[in-house]
Order: C-alpha cells, then structure tokens, then sequence
C-alpha cells in the first residue's frame, strides 16, 4: 500500500475502511441473496436457487403500475426541472444584479429544509387550492426538490464554459440562439445530462414528499414498497427491492460515464 | 450532498464587461431574467406553503377542521410539556448526534484511505460509498430489517450464533440502535464526500513535514490532519445531523413503536389525528432544529474560524 501509511496506524485505518465497506453492502447483498431463495419465508441463510419470486413480482398489477407511474413521474420532473433549473442557472452564473447571493441560496434551499416538511406544507396548499389531481400534486412537489440538482450542477458546468468562444460565435455573425445551441450548450451538455439524471434518480427514490401528495390512485414504487414491506413476507418483496437496486446501478454507471462520480456528487 | 453549498454562501460573479459585447447585447434583456421562472414556482410552491405551515402552527383549528384565529402557542407547548411528545424530541436529538458522531469516527478512517491509496483502491472505495446512495431508503431500510431480523433467522443472529458469540438470539430490530445503524448506512456518504475532498486539499509536505521531525502516526493525526480537515467534519456532521433529524422511512422501518421521531409524529398527527396546528408546529420546531444546527455550521465556515492557515 501507500507509504504514507504504516505500522499499526495503517492496520487500523484498513481495518476500519473494509469493515465499513462491508458494513455498506451487506444489506444490498442480502436482499439480493435472499430475492432468489427457493423458501416461502424471507429466512437467513437462503436455500436453494428459484427465479419464481421475480416472475411473481413482474406479474404484480400494483407493482407494474407503480412502476409506470414512478417513470412518468420521474420524466416529467426531468424535464420539469430543467426547464426552470438551466435558464436559473445561467441567470446565477451570467447574470448580475441586486442580491445575487441571497437568490442563489434561496434556489438551493430547498436542499437543506426537511423535505418531509416541504412537502406536508404542500399539501396543505394544493389542498386549499382544491388541486385534486395526485400525478400533478406529485409533479409539483417532486420539480420542488430536484430543481436544486439541476441548478447546482449546471452552475458548476457554465462556470467552467470559456465565454472568449462564445464571443467569437458572435462576432462571426452567429445570433444569441445559434450560439447557445452550438457553442455554449456542447460545453455545459454533461452538466446538464448529470443535472437531469439526478433529477431522475431523486425523483424516483422520493419518500418524504411522495408520502404526502400520493393518493390511493396513485402511488409510486416506494409507497409500494414500504405497504409491501408490512403486508408481504415471502421473497418477492427482496425481488422488487432487487429490481430497484440494479436500475439505481445502472443509473451510477452512466453517471460515472458522464460526470465522474465524485464531481457530480461534490460538486 | 451540499458540500459546499452550505460553506459558499457568496459566490464570486464573473460578469461579462458590457462594453466587450456587441450593440445586440445591449438591446437584449439582462440574462437575470432567466431566473425568473424558477424563482416563481419556488415562490408560490416551497416558501409560500413554508410560511402558511408556520402560520397554522400558531392558529386553532375548530371542531369542523378549518384553521383559524385565535392565535396561540399552545401547540409548542404541548409538544414541549406532554411526556409523550417531549420523548419524541429527545429520542430525535439524541439519534441524530449518536448518528452524526459515529459516522464522524468511521468516515474519517474511509476518507483517507480513499484519498490516499492508490487509483484503483480509490476508485473502488468510492463506488462502494457512493453507490448505496441512489438505492432507495426504502430498500435499505429493509435491508437492515433483513440483517437485524430478532429471533434465529435473522442474518446478525444467525453469524453471531454460529459462532457462538451469543447463544439466544439477540433483538436489535425495532430499538433505537438500528435506527443508529439504518441512518448511519443511509448517510455515511454524506459524511465522508465532504471529509474526503478537506482531505484532498491538505498539502501534503505539512504531514510529510511533521513525521520527519518526528511526530508518530496519531500525532500527525491530530496535530495536522485533524485541525486541517476541519471545514469537511463540519460539513459533514451537518448534513448527517439535519437528514437523520428529519428522516422518517428508517424510523418506520427499523425503529417500530419504541423509536419515534419527529417525521414519524407529524405523519401521526396528520394522517391519523387529522390535527394539523399540531402537526405544523412539530414541523416547525424540526425545521428550526434544522436550521440552527445549519446556521452555526456556516458561522463557523464562513467566519474564517476554521481557515487553513496559508
């Protein structure tokens, strides 16, 4: 290993990293362990080999259902908050004028307030404003809180956009929309990809606002889930929590590809 | 996830002089007027229900359910005086500082080991931390239900019998402690992102420095490491303090009837007691817990108290 590290400060700093690195997947693990074992209880160790539980659950109509309803939803956040989260974002990066600071915090807040609370106090106003319709109660809600993504990542993308391009796009006649479209947007176009999955991602995963806004109707997967979670004890729940797994690890491998994990997390 | 939004509060501006650009963009509008939409819509969606949420949590609700004068405190007072309410508070503090502070111990280890070995390890020890991440809570909620499972088919249970640590089945599930364990596996990469890239900043000769003069391995660490990587354990610890505050799926899943916290009393008082004042003014008082642990943190960032020195 490195030789920065040695003697019993290393021993201690490897053993607590691969604990911790276990510690991490074991959950996963088991789950997935457990969503191909052949009993008619979730039991540890599993026994056997059966892929019954995924051919139950992929005939589930609440299952199926949710999960068209999650994709939906998650589209049209996507596209929801990237309408609103770019053109702010080239507002906080371009622009300049009174209390720039105070607005670029308040776009963001929404990151640091309890989205539990964010979306019980929407509720309460879609309620009064008589908004029964849950799909557009969930858009709203879910546009919410991951416009910040967006707006956090095409921040830092624009910022590093060399503007001397730009005025040379201009200068050679091209207008402000040609411009954008072939020289600006290339530069900021895996700021605005990462923004976008993000958005995707979050809004699929949602609990804490989902929990308020969703009906009966419509419930997305992790209302399903988590109902599933209390009424259901053979292996088909570790089946669907195993279907979620790999789509959010699809999603980490083509973040990964676009951005680079770390950058578009710590960014 | 909000390194450094929390420690940037101002950011430098990098305005294009007017005078560089072409009579077209004068006559266009100013670029700030993009941001109007977005600014709309967080307007009337997320601050407007914010300060109607704080105002019903200060109004009485009638007999019919409509919520209105008179104004009172009552439901502060309530939630600080019946035993039953107050506990939630306290078991919520008290989840989220052992989360927060347990996670500070452990991530520290992670973090400098991932900034230090090589690529390969780096690369790895990322994926393993961040990937979780985008695994819904839900999931890992149940998870750790799996692992920690009471009884003899519990997979902790299962090890620990097997090799004879314990011989009758221990019970985890449903305790305080594996909400502990649940938050501290939903939020560990919150911790550990913000430490590690302090980390990374450090210059290097400083630790270089101190071990040729002579210091040991735990004296580098705390005399140099630790002072330095300051900024990112605040950070840190924030973000793992305000989200395990406000959690509300590991608590329903791993905590049951005897860890409570404050997410779950407000579904309670919504869903179940239809008692909105009451639920409002909870949300009100994990809002404030929220901000203030969040408002000291940029106080201590921004205030140059936790400077490297240049």
């Amino acid at each position: 290993m490195d030789e920065r590290f040695s003697g019993f400060g290393a021993f201690i700093l490897y053993s607590i990293t691969t604990g911790m690195m276990l510690f991490i997947l074991a959950p996963l693990l088991l789950v997935m362990a457990v969503s191909v074992s052949d009993s008619y209880f979730v039991t540890f160790p599993p026994q056997g080999f059966t892929l019954k539980w995924y051919a139950k659950v992929l005939q589930d109509r609440d299952f199926l259902e949710a999960m068209r309803l999650s994709i939906l939803l998650a589209l049209g956040t996507t596209a929801g908050s990237l309408l609103l989260g770019v053109p702010a974002a080239f507002a906080l990066v371009r622009g300049r004028f009174f209390g720039l600071a105070a607005i670029k915090g308040f776009l963001l807040s929404p990151l640091i307030f309890p989205a539990l609370v964010t979306g019980l106090a929407l509720l309460q106003v879609l309620t009064k404003l008589g908004s029964q319709d849950a799909r557009l109660n969930l858009l709203i809600g879910h546009v919410v809180v991951t416009s910040p993504y967006v707006i956090r990542t095409v921040v830092t993308s624009l910022q590093l956009v060399d503007e001397n391009l730009e005025d040379a796009a201009r200068t050679l006649g091209a207008n402000r929309l040609r411009t954008f479209w072939r020289v600006t947007l290339p530069q900021i176009a895996s700021g605005v990809a990462a923004g976008g999955l993000f958005a995707f991602m979050v809004s699929f995963d949602n609990y804490p606002v989902t929990m308020w806004l969703a009906n009966s109707e419509y419930s997305p997967v992790p209302l399903v889930l988590m109902r599933q979670l209390v009424n259901v004890f053979d292996p088909s729940v570790p089946a669907m929590s195993t279907i979620i797994i790999l789509m959010a690890m699809l999603g980490v491998l083509v973040l990964e590809k676009l951005v680079g994990l770390r950058r578009a997390l710590a960014a | 996830m909000t390194t450094s939004d929390n420690a940037v509060a101002v950011l430098s501006v990098e305005a294009p002089p007017a005078a560089r650009r072409g009579p077209g963009w004068r006559l266009a509008l100013p670029v700030g007027l993009l941001a109007i939409p977005m600014l709309a819509f967080l307007m009337y969606f997320f601050f407007y229900p914010a300060l109607v949420l704080l105002l019903s949590s200060i109004q009485t609700q009638d007999s019919r359910g409509i919520i209105g004068r008179p104004f009172t405190l009552a439901h502060y007072a309530r939630l600080v005086n019946v035993e039953l309410y107050a506990r939630v508070l306290w078991t919520t503090l008290r989840i989220s500082i052992i989360t927060s502070a347990l996670a500070t111990v452990l991530a520290y280890p992670v973090a400098l080991v991932m900034v230090k070995s090589r690529p390969m390890v780096t690369r790895i020890i990322t994926l393993i931390v961040i990937a979780p991440l985008i695994v819904s809570v839900v999931v890992r909620g149940y998870g750790w239900q799996l692992v920690l499972q009471n009884g003899p088919k519990g997979m902790l249970n299962w090890i620990l019998m097997t090799l004879h640590i314990v011989d009758a089945p221990i019970s985890v599930l449903y305790t305080e402690a594996a909400v502990v364990i649940g938050s501290l596996h939903v939020f560990f990469p919150m911790m550990v992102l913000p430490l590690a890239s302090a980390l990374g900043k450090i210059d290097p000769n400083l630790e270089d420095a101190a071990r040729m003069l002579g210091a040991p391995w735990w004296k580098v660490f705390l005399r140099v490491t630790l002072p330095l990587s300051m900024p990112g354990f605040v950070a840190g610890f924030t973000l793992v303090f305000s989200l395990t505050a406000g959690s509300f799926v590991i608590p329903a899943i791993l905590g049951g009837a005897s860890a409570i916290m404050l997410g779950n009393l407000i579904e309670q008082q919504i869903f179940v007691v239809y008692d909105w004042p009451f639920g409002a003014a909870i949300a009100v008082v994990l809002v404030g817990l929220v901000l203030a642990v969040n408002g000291v943190s940029m106080w201590l960032l921004e205030g140059r108290r936790l400077r490297r020195p240049e």
